[in-house]
């Protein structure tokens, strides 16, 4: 059972990539924090960063140049980064890409939270879950915050 | 009228005047020539006619009557006294005549000759009105018969064209309130995103800077309060609009649903104290995200809506009913579940019970009870999509019971 070591963030947010950074630090300040702005760069990133993968990534969905239902389908063509899980982070909570990025093999589908006290206890969750059990964990934390959470 | 031919006055005159004597019209013609004239002129029905006469004998007088149109039918009496013989009352017959008398005749028989001949003329004549009057009322008939049949396909054209106008007008209104129902829904999807910004910044600017600066504190809590109410009607225009997507009718457990909506209240079930009772409940075919969403919307309202100081009792119940009915008696084999959710929280007014199921339209004053003004929308929608129907018995007070009726089997998979 590993935890999670680190975490690449994608989106075009960048008022969400530092509230992220910040409550992500206050959280457990040893998990690594990549972060990029679109889906092209993401897979870019990917490709270069050494050989060394995040243990999580969140994917945001409407960003510019590739958005994350395309930047999904990339991630899990491949080889070497379908076992890398996924965690579709957005504000969207439309049916269709609720569906859509589950069928294409998302793990999990969040909306973003509503405030710094949410994300927290989300990120807390995360942080301290080993990868494979995160799924029945964000089900269970679902009850104690607003943002709407699909495994 | 009858017309007497002959070349002899004395002739003419003594049958003029014994025809006279029994009222009938005469007139005389002295040669063929004569005849001829009068007869293009005039009207007769018999005609009398000498065979022997100077230049125009009877025969040619006979024969060219009977060659005109106008003339062929008016009978022809021959009188002769000298060819008397069989040949020439067959050539007389051939010219043309209706009969042939010899002289010396006898006046009582030509008379009745005369008499009937006249009859059976004025008679064909008639005959032959009445023909005609059928010809035309006929071709008047088929005229008719014609325009209606063209009335008719017009008819059917026009039906067919509105008809088909009217599916399209149809279609067209499907299209748009999809249309509306899918632009509702971005809007408040893109509404939602500067509001979740806002809600954030505005508590972390709360948790940083203002703890020691109670005043600001206090309007900073307004600012959010407003901005919470902001979101929680976003996301209920959200849930409405989410409501007009096609969706697939499954069986549903409704206990498990009313367990599911309970808890979702729990906090607010346990902060209030309330007692909730719920009748065992069977399975129906319904969508079971928007079931959850009805009993949450009305439980919710249910503690909503309680008395202050009093403590919430809310139960549930139901029966099987045959009709979709909101009074009809239960019975036992019924194709419908009629549920009743009855609370004894403040209840309202009669007369606003129209109001209630508007979207956007509140009761209560906001400073006393919370609420979005959509959430009974949402119910009703939900109930019409399952083609059901929802009503409300309520007494300012006292409490309300609101009833619901829903198929337990849908006819159609889908809504």
């Amino acid at each position: 059972m590993t935890h999670p070591r680190s975490f690449l963030l994608v989106d075009d947010d960048i008022d969400d990539i530092l509230i992220f950074q910040e409550t992500l630090k206050k959280v457990d300040e040893k998990i690594q924090l990549f972060y990029v702005h679109d889906g092209k760069d993401a897979l870019d990133f990917l490709a270069e960063n050494n050989g060394h993968l995040p243990s999580l990534i969140f994917l945001d969905i409407n960003m510019p140049r590739m958005d994350g239902k395309e930047c999904l389908k990339h991630l899990k063509h491949d080889e070497k980064l379908k076992n890398i899980p996924v965690l579709m982070y957005t504000t969207s909570s439309q049916s269709t890409d609720i569906e859509e990025t589950m069928m294409t093999g998302a793990m999990c589908f969040i909306t973003k939270p509503w405030g710094v006290n949410e994300l927290n206890t989300l990120l807390s969750a995360i942080a301290h879950t080993p990868v494979q059990k995160l799924p029945a964990t964000l089900q269970t934390l679902q009850k104690n915050i607003s943002c709407f959470i699909v495994c | 009228m009858i017309l007497i031919v002959d070349d002899k006055y004395e002739n003419l005159f003594s049958l003029k005047t014994l025809l006279q004597l029994y009222a009938y019209d005469t007139d005389t013609a002295a040669s063929g020539e004569e005849a001829l004239k009068k007869i293009l002129k005039n009207e007769y029905s018999v005609i009398i006619l000498d065979v022997q006469m100077p230049d125009m004998d009877g025969y040619e007088v006979a024969e060219a009557i009977s060659g005109l149109n106008k003339t062929r039918d008016i009978p022809i009496i021959f009188l002769s006294a000298v060819n008397i013989d069989k040949r020439f009352i067959a050539k007389g017959y051939d010219s043309g005549g209706v009969d042939y008398i010899t002289k010396p005749f006898d006046n009582d028989l030509l008379l009745m000759k005369v008499k009937t001949f006249h009859r059976l003329y004025t008679q064909r004549q008639e005959l032959k009105q009445v023909e005609e009057a059928l010809r035309r009322e006929i071709e008047i008939r088929k005229k008719s018969q014609q325009e209606v049949e063209q009335i008719n396909s017009l008819l059917e054209f026009k039906v067919e064209e509105r008809t088909r106008d009217l599916l399209q007008l149809n279609k067209d209104l499907e299209n748009r309130n999809a249309e509306l129902a899918q632009y509702a829904y971005l809007a408040s999807h893109d509404l939602q995103e500067p509001l979740r910004k806002i809600i954030t910044f505005i508590k972390i600017i709360e948790e940083k800077y203002l703890k020691n600066i109670p005043e600001a504190k206090t309007e900073m809590s307004k600012v959010i309060t407003s901005s919470e109410r902001m979101r929680n009607l976003i996301n209920a225009l959200l849930s409405y609009s989410k409501l007009s997507a096609v969706s697939l009718f499954t069986p549903v457990n409704v206990n498990e649903v009313v367990k599911d909506a309970l808890a979702d209240l729990e906090l607010t079930i346990k902060e209030k104290q309330a007692l909730i009772d719920v009748t065992h409940l069977p399975e129906i075919e319904a969508i079971p995200g928007q079931m959850r969403q009805m009993f949450q919307n009305l439980l919710s309202n249910a503690l909503k809506f309680s008395k202050t100081g009093v403590r919430p009792q809310i139960n549930i119940c139901h029966e099987a009913v045959n009709e979709l009915s909101l009074e009809a008696a239960p019975d036992k084999n019924g194709k419908f579940i009629r549920i009743h959710i009855t609370d004894n929280g403040i209840g309202l007014d009669e007369s606003y019970i129209d109001k209630i199921f508007v979207i956007f339209q509140r009761l209560h004053g906001k400073a006393q009870y919370e609420g979005t003004g959509i959430g009974l929308a949402i119910v009703k929608k939900i109930v019409e999509k399952h083609n059901g129907i929802i009503g409300v018995k309520s007494r300012e007070g006292e409490g309300s019971t609101f009833t619901i009726v829903l198929p337990v089997k849908q006819s159609n998979s889908t809504n």
